[in-house]
C-alpha cells in the first residue's frame, strides 16, 4: 500500500490559457458536429445542442487543465447512460405506444439495432449470408431509420479509432453502472474472485454458438440487462414473460446492485459479450495504458481503481494492463507516482506520456462528441420539450 | 530500431486522429456501404421468404410466399406466408380458398375479420384441405410460424407446414 510519503505532490494545474488552446480544436469540432442541431426549428433541440456542446467542451477543458481523464470522462459517460434511455424510450413510446416490440414490428424489420449483437451475428452471416435479427440492413429500418449497416458502420469507424475504448467513450449502456459504481464512497464487497473476469468470454462463446443454433440473437432474446431500459420482446406468451423477468433481474443485479456494492462496472467486467469481443481490438489500437516499472512501487491502487478488473499483480509486474482494459483512465488518475501512463505502441514507456494522452483524447473525444454527444442532446431535447 | 518503431507509433497515432476526423464524413459512410454490399439478407423467419406468385381476388391480391423452414434448433415450425393486400380493398370479413402449391386445388380455407381500427388485434381460422398444411383456430400472433398480423397495408397470415 502507498504511504503518504510515497504519494507525489498533486500536479499543478495546466495554465488556463494553454488549456484553452488545447481545447480549441475540440470546441471547433463540437460546433461542426452540432451545426445541424442549432438550425433545428424546434427550440428544445437548439437548446439541447447548445448545452451538449458546452458540456463536452468544458469537460475536455477540465481534462486539459487538471491532467485528469477519468473523473471528467465519467460525467460524460454517466450523462450518456442516463439520457440514452430517456430519448430512446420516448421515441419508442411515441412511435408504437409501448416498450415491448410487437411481432409485426419485427416482421416489418423495424426493430432498433444496437451494437451488442454484432459479434453474435457474424457466424450466421458468414455461413448462411443471413442476419438473424428482425431489423433491416439498409437505411429505412430501425428506430433511427439508419438500418443495421449504419450501426455497423459507426461501430467499425469508432473501433478503428479507439479500439476497446468504445466501452468508455461510445457505449450508451455502461454509463448507468458507472454512475451506480460512483455513488458509494467505499465498496462493500471487496473480495471478487478473479475468475469472474472470464465471464464475458464465456457469455460471448455461449451466445455466439446459441445464436447460430437457434438462429436468433440469443443474447438480446434472453440475457441483455439493458432491455429493461430500452425495449423488450412483447410478452406474447409464457416464454416472453420469462425473458422479460430475466432482463429485469439481470439489470437490477448487474447494473444497479452489484456496482453499488463493488464500485465496479460489473455488467461490463463479468457479463457483456460485446465487451469481450471488443477486447480483441485492443491489439489493433496504437493507444494503450502501460506501467512504468521503474516508478511503480507497487501500491496496487491502480488495480483497486480499475472498474473492470483489468489489472492484476502479474500484469502490473509486466508493466501492462489486461486486454479487457477499456482506456477509461481510472488507473492513470489513481497512481500516486505517475507510473501508470498513456502510451503509444512502439514508443518508449513513460516518455512524453502526456503527448500520448492528448493524441488519444483528441481521437476519443471527437468520437464521443459525434456519437455520444448526439445521444445526450437527444435525451436532453426530450426533457426540455416538456418545459420549452 | 527504437527510433523507427517510435516513428511508426507516432505515425499510427497521427493516422488514428486523422481517422477520427474523417469518421463522420467518409469512414462511416464507406463502412455502411461496405456492409450493405455484403449481400446479406434478414432471416426468412422474420421476412417470410420470397414471393412465389400472386393470386387476384375480388379487388385485392393474395401473395403466396415460398415455404420457410427453421434452421437447426430454431424454435419455430416450417410455415408458408400469405399476404392479403391492400387492406383498404379487403371486405369486412375475408373468406378465401387458397391454392398454395399451385396444383389447381385449394389447400387451405382462410377466414378472418378486418376491423377498421388498424391497431385492433386480428384472429384467423385456417381450415386445412391438404394434410401438408396445419389447421389453425382463432390464432392471433403468438408465434412467428402461426399468426395473423397487419404490417403496413398488408394482412399477413402464416400457416404452419406439417412435417
Amino acid at each position: 500500500m502507498a504511504t503518504k510519503a510515497q504519494v507525489l505532490k498533486a500536479r499543478e494545474p495546466r495554465s488556463a490559457s494553454r488549456s484553452l488552446l488545447l481545447t480549441l480544436p475540440i470546441a471547433l469540432w463540437s460546433l461542426l458536429m452540432f451545426s445541424g442541431w442549432f438550425k433545428q426549428p424546434n427550440r428544445s433541440q437548439q437548446i439541447a445542442g447548445i448545452i451538449t456542446v458546452v458540456f463536452m467542451v468544458i469537460l475536455f477543458f477540465m481534462m486539459m487543465r487538471t491532467w485528469s481523464t477519468y473523473r471528467w470522462r465519467r460525467w460524460f459517460f454517466v450523462a450518456l447512460g442516463v439520457l440514452f434511455p430517456v430519448g430512446f424510450i420516448h421515441q419508442v413510446l411515441v412511435m408504437r405506444g409501448t416498450m415491448g416490440i410487437p411481432i409485426e414490428e419485427m416482421i416489418a424489420g423495424r426493430t432498433p439495432f444496437c451494437f451488442i449483437p454484432i459479434p453474435l451475428l457474424i457466424l450466421p452471416a458468414a455461413l448462411y449470408k443471413t442476419v438473424v435479427f428482425p431489423g433491416s440492413i439498409l437505411p429505412g429500418g430501425g428506430m433511427s431509420g439508419g438500418g443495421m449497416a449504419a450501426m455497423a458502420g459507426i461501430w467499425l469507424a469508432i473501433t478503428i479509432v479507439v479500439g476497446k475504448g468504445w466501452c468508455s467513450y461510445a457505449c450508451f449502456f455502461g454509463g448507468i453502472e458507472e454512475g451506480m459504481a460512483s455513488v458509494p464512497a467505499k465498496a462493500t464487497l471487496r473480495k471478487i474472485d478473479p475468475r469472474w473476469r472470464y465471464g464475458p468470454w464465456a457469455v460471448l462463446l455461449a451466445m455466439t454458438l446459441l445464436s447460430l443454433a437457434l438462429f436468433e440473437p440469443a443474447y438480446c432474446m434472453w440475457l441483455c440487462p439493458f432491455k429493461a431500459v430500452s425495449e423488450y420482446v412483447a410478452a406474447r406468451n409464457t416464454v416472453g414473460m420469462v425473458q422479460n423477468g430475466i432482463f429485469i433481474v439481470l439489470f437490477a443485479g448487474l447494473v444497479i446492485a452489484l456496482p453499488l456494492l463493488t464500485k465496479k462496472r460489473t455488467q461490463c467486467a463479468f457479463f457483456c459479450p460485446f465487451g469481450a469481443f471488443q477486447s480483441i481490438f485492443n491489439k489493433t489500437s496504437v493507444f494503450e495504458v502501460k506501467i512504468d516499472r521503474a516508478r511503480c512501487t507497487p501500491c496496487v491502487l491502480c488495480q483497486k481503481s480499475c472498474p473492470t478488473l483489468s489489472l492484476t499483480e502479474e500484469s502490473i509486474a509486466k508493466g501492462e494492463t489486461l486486454m479487457s482494459c477499456m482506456r477509461c483512465g481510472a488507473c492513470v488518475d489513481a497512481c500516486p507516482k505517475g507510473a501508470v501512463v498513456w502510451h503509444i505502441r512502439g514508443t518508449e514507456v513513460a516518455v512524453k506520456p502526456e503527448r500520448a494522452r492528448l493524441m488519444f483524447l483528441y481521437a476519443a473525444w471527437a468520437m464521443a462528441i459525434m456519437f455520444g454527444g448526439s445521444i445526450i442532446a437527444d435525451g436532453l431535447a426530450t426533457i426540455l420539450h416538456v418545459f420549452v | 530500431m527504437r527510433m523507427l518503431t517510435a516513428k511508426l507509433g507516432y505515425t499510427g497515432a497521427g493516422l488514428t486522429v486523422f481517422a477520427a476526423v474523417l469518421a463522420p464524413f467518409l469512414l462511416y459512410g464507406l463502412f455502411t456501404k461496405g456492409f450493405s454490399s455484403l449481400g446479406l439478407h434478414i432471416d426468412e423467419m422474420y421476412t417470410g421468404g420470397p414471393t412465389v406468385r400472386t393470386v387476384q381476388a375480388a379487388g385485392y391480391a393474395i401473395v403466396i410466399h415460398r415455404p420457410v423452414s427453421p434452421h437447426m434448433l430454431q424454435r419455430e415450425k416450417s410455415f408458408v406466408q400469405l399476404d392479403w393486400k391492400p387492406v383498404s380493398a379487403l371486405p369486412l370479413h375475408v373468406s378465401d380458398l387458397v391454392d398454395i402449391d399451385g396444383d389447381g386445388k385449394p389447400d387451405v380455407h382462410v377466414s378472418f375479420d378486418v376491423p377498421k381500427d388498424p391497431k385492433a388485434r386480428l384472429h384467423v381460422d385456417v381450415e386445412s384441405l391438404n394434410p401438408r398444411y396445419e389447421a389453425m383456430r382463432n390464432v392471433s400472433k403468438e408465434k412467428f410460424s402461426a399468426l395473423i398480423v397487419r404490417v403496413n397495408d398488408v394482412v399477413l397470415v402464416r400457416v404452419p407446414v406439417a412435417h
